[in-house]
């Protein structure tokens, strides 16, 4: 569990970044922080694990102050991805890279290097290679996997999906939702509503340094007031939907669809319930409701999409810049 | 008028040709947006167009390039860069200057623009891009979006032909994403200047672009304009190309029949056309 | 704080100065401090550096500036310490002794490196890069090629230092203390030397590129936009340190005649 209590933060204890700001993550959330460039997310994320320490209040880790933890504590605790994986990367092959944690933590042995070859047996790397000839995508999966082979409780991903195509952001994304299933806590920065939408079940947004509102993602993402102060767009679903929601008349399975099962299912029920092309509608509403049911909502655009696309069936649907 | 005819290239240290038979003509004027997923070769086909290709970077050049009528083998890379303008990826260690203003002279010096011009040229090119009231201000204490602004204004100051923009808003918060290109399309719109901006973010470029490249494994796949390209957005997708969700979606409801209008590629797009659904 | 080296705006005396006229000026002084051993001399050498600092509100800046060169001073000076022995005896040592003559040789070569110094950092951080360059193409003469080559590597002496910061950071958060003592410290430094030189050739090599399609290969010595014309002020900075160097000079002859 982590606990901001009224912190406050500053850099060479000039201007302050960060203002009175307070919030729990619970174990096994999926947080995602949002808000403009400067808005005071990257510096939450470096307090988090006590790369900086607060000027006023207190960061809890697990109820110890991070002011209390050494740094081995701390990263044991919680796994920080950075936004550029050039600057995690430091060792000469793909294998010691994933193994240099270990050695940091002082851990090295049989039971490291069995947690090693099963990672790079999951991620399907090539233990030898040079990581720096290695493409952005997958540096930026060798830099999460050197950090979840030491199964931190807590993982930080700060931006992951900046600088990566569609594909390797689905993959990256993929691994993250994985380990949050299995019980990770997942706090994540991301200017990428269409991910934080697919993904987290919680947003705090985020303007000059407060916290402008913390709640379940879609109840903030459909905040008018919320959205206007941080400088957020909702992901478009979602936006077509509050348009359509503002006609007066406007069945309220369109007005509060935020997926494309979502609004393809309320479409074709208002359809049919209006008697138009009622066979089709009444179909495909059933499609698309075994659909939802047998799938969790957020990853139900896959089945959409990958109905449409049976040969790459899976890998894509998420994400999305 | 960019050509590129019969293009390949093959990087000296790579072993395969990184792109290969590019046909593609950009006419004047046209604001073009190329995509694709990583390593597919759409940051070469910009590097072909400013001369980087092969000047900076030698290796295998097959086929022509011609911009405004320049080849881009022969002319060396200072001509080519009168008229083309490039703003790179790294726009921090683009900079030259500490401040504002010294980055915007920096090429209006080198290019020997006559000195009753400058100035009118660097209020042209801050108000360009809206950044008149950051002119004293240290290029190290203004935000990514800032910069990216500083970076184009510096290259419009030029007067290019030709702009040519390598990943311009990966950086950046979608505010700041969306208020570049703003001032980029206007500024172009307004000078006829022909833009050549390499992107990630599909549903920006197809906001703004009037042709849209997408480059799968060194070859072009799609060269048309969005509307066109995103009716395959399932195409799109399995070639690890993202498509707007609005487009997804409607492209959804017309895989089930409940929808047979155009493309739609925008969020304003998606609600027009499901009003009209739904009416 | 501005980062190590950074220009910070302002219009004090130092700001508006000329920036060759700054740079030799600066240089002058440098040499003063070498010529002469005087410590009084020095002493006043480095209250007038601390004074122009303060003019131009680089008060943190250069108290910063002076830790490190006290640091590094520090080092010779105990050396000095050791290995001269001049002067009345305090203590012994089996090669020697340390003497008053010592103490006064170390305390000399801090305060010397130290208003040595001072006045070269703060030409970087009140004249902007680019009139450094301008400036010493225009009026020095230097070559634009090795000017500007030699502005750029000091504007990147800040851009690798935070490069290097982002990625200790890193590392500390995958769990690497460098708190500790200094030899524990460089030892887990020297392996990240990796990442910052893949990433420094990467920014130097797309600097390059970028100087050159904005026409960097058509500068001449005509081509910089600003004029830097001499004022009195300037005029008046360069008697002032001929003179410093002069004094200091003097003194030095004086010193090893009357020794």
């Amino acid at each position: 569990m982590i606990e901001f209590k009224n912190v406050s933060a500053s850099y060479d204890g000039e201007l302050a970044v960060l203002r009175d700001v307070s919030f729990t993550v619970n174990d096994g959330d999926f947080v995602a922080f949002v808000g403009t460039n400067g808005a005071g997310k990257s510096t939450t994320m470096r307090l988090v694990n006590g790369l900086l320490k607060p000027t006023a209040g207190e960061v809890l880790v697990d109820g110890v102050p991070t002011t209390a933890l050494k740094t081995s504590e701390l990263a044991r605790r919680i796994g920080f991805l950075f936004q550029n994986p050039d600057r995690q990367i430091c060792c000469n092959t793909v294998r010691e890279e994933l193994l240099f944690g270990f050695k940091a933590l002082g851990e090295e042995g049989p039971a490291a290097e069995e947690r090693v070859d099963a990672i790079i047996e999951r991620f399907g790397f090539d233990a030898d290679a040079e990581p720096y000839l290695l493409n952005r995508g997958t540096r930026q999966l060798l830099a999460l996997a050197s950090i979840i082979v030491l199964a931190p409780p807590t993982i930080i991903l700060d931006e992951p999906t900046t600088g990566l195509d569609f594909r390797e952001c689905v993959k990256v994304m993929d691994v993250v939702r994985e380990l949050n299933e299995g019980g990770t806590t997942v706090i994540m920065v991301c200017h990428d509503m269409e991910v934080v939408g697919d993904f987290a079940r919680r947003v705090i947004a985020m303007t000059d340094g407060r916290v402008v509102t913390d709640g379940a993602t879609f109840d903030v993402l459909r905040d008018g007031r919320v959205l206007k102060e941080a400088h957020i767009l909702p992901p478009q679903v979602t936006e077509v939907s509050m348009i359509l929601g503002r006609d007066e008349g406007c069945a309220a399975s369109i007005a509060q669809a935020d997926t494309v099962p979502q609004m393809v299912a309320a479409i074709a029920q208002e359809l049919q319930l209006e008697g138009r092309a009622a066979a089709e509608a009444a179909a495909l509403a059933n499609d698309v409701a075994a659909a939802l049911s047998a799938e969790t909502v957020a990853s139900a655009a896959t089945v959409v999409e990958a109905k449409a696309m049976p040969g790459d069936a899976g890998a894509d649907g998420e994400g999305g810049r | 008028m960019i050509e590129f005819k019969e293009f390949s290239f093959r990087y000296r240290e790579g072993e395969a040709p990184v792109v290969r038979d590019i046909a593609l003509s950009i006419p004047d004027g046209c604001f073009v947006g190329i995509t694709g997923a990583a390593g597919s070769g759409k940051s070469t086909l910009t590097y072909a167009i400013n001369g980087i290709i092969p000047h900076c970077y030698p290796g295998d050049f097959y086929g022509s390039v011609t911009v405004e009528g320049l080849d881009t083998v022969e002319a060396s890379l200072t001509d080519i860069s009168r008229v083309v303008g490039s703003v790179c990826q790294d726009i921090d260690s683009q900079m030259v200057s500490t401040v504002v203003e010294d980055e915007i002279l920096y090429g209006l010096e080198n290019f020997a623009v006559p000195k009753d011009e400058i100035p009118a040229r660097v209020d042209e090119a801050l108000a360009a891009m809206g950044i008149v009231d950051l002119r004293d201000r240290t290029i190290d204490s203004l935000s990514g979006g800032q910069k990216q602004k500083v970076a184009v204004a510096s290259v419009i100051a030029l007067q290019p032909r030709v702009l040519v923009l390598d990943e311009p808003t990966a950086e950046l918060d979608p505010a700041s994403s969306v208020a570049v290109f703003d001032l980029l399309a206007r500024y172009a719109r307004e000078h006829g200047t022909t833009v050549v901006v390499v992107e990630q973010k599909i549903a920006l470029l197809s906001d703004y672009a009037d042709m849209l490249v997408i480059v799968d494994g060194g070859c072009i796949r799609f060269a048309d304009t969005p509307d066109a390209v995103l009716a395959h957005s399932d195409e799109l997708l399995a070639l690890g190309v993202n498509v707007p969700r609005a487009t997804t979606l409607m492209n959804a409801l017309g895989a089930q029949g409940l929808y047979g209008g155009p493309t739609v590629r925008n969020v304003a797009g998606a609600a027009a056309a499901l009003k009209e659904v739904l009416a | 704080m501005a980062k190590f080296l950074e220009y910070v705006p302002g219009n004090s005396f130092l700001h508006r100065m000329n920036p060759s006229v700054k740079l030799i000026c600066a240089v002058l002084f440098a040499i003063a401090c070498f010529a002469t051993s005087n410590l009084v001399f020095l002493l006043a050498l480095l209250a007038g550096a601390l004074v122009l600092a303060a003019s131009c509100g680089l008060g943190r800046e250069t108290a910063g500036l002076c830790r490190a060169v006290f640091a590094f001073s520090l080092i010779l000076a105990v050396v000095i310490l050791l290995t001269t022995p001049h002067g009345a005896p305090l203590v012994p040592l089996p090669w020697g002794f340390i003497g008053t003559g010592s103490l006064l040789a170390a305390l000399t070569v801090i305060v010397r490196l130290t208003a040595a110094a001072i006045p070269l950092f703060l030409v970087f951080y009140v004249t902007k890069m680019n009139d450094i360059t301008n400036s010493a193409v225009k009026q020095l003469h230097v070559p634009y090629k090795y000017a500007f080559t030699f502005t750029s590597t000091v504007h990147f002496i800040p851009v690798f230092m935070n490069d290097m910061a982002g990625i200790m950071e890193a590392q500390t958060a995958r769990g690497v203390e460098f708190d500790g003592s200094l030899v524990k410290k460089v030892r887990l430094m020297i392996p990240l030397c990796v990442p910052l030189l893949v990433s420094s050739v990467r920014k130097t090599n797309s600097a390059a590129i970028a100087a050159e399609v904005r026409g960097f290969n058509l500068r001449t010595r005509e081509s910089g936009y600003k004029d830097y014309p001499l004022g009195a002020g300037d005029w008046s900075a360069l008697a002032v340190c001929v003179l410093v160097l002069a004094a200091a000079i003097v003194l030095a002859v004086l010193g090893t005649s009357l020794g």
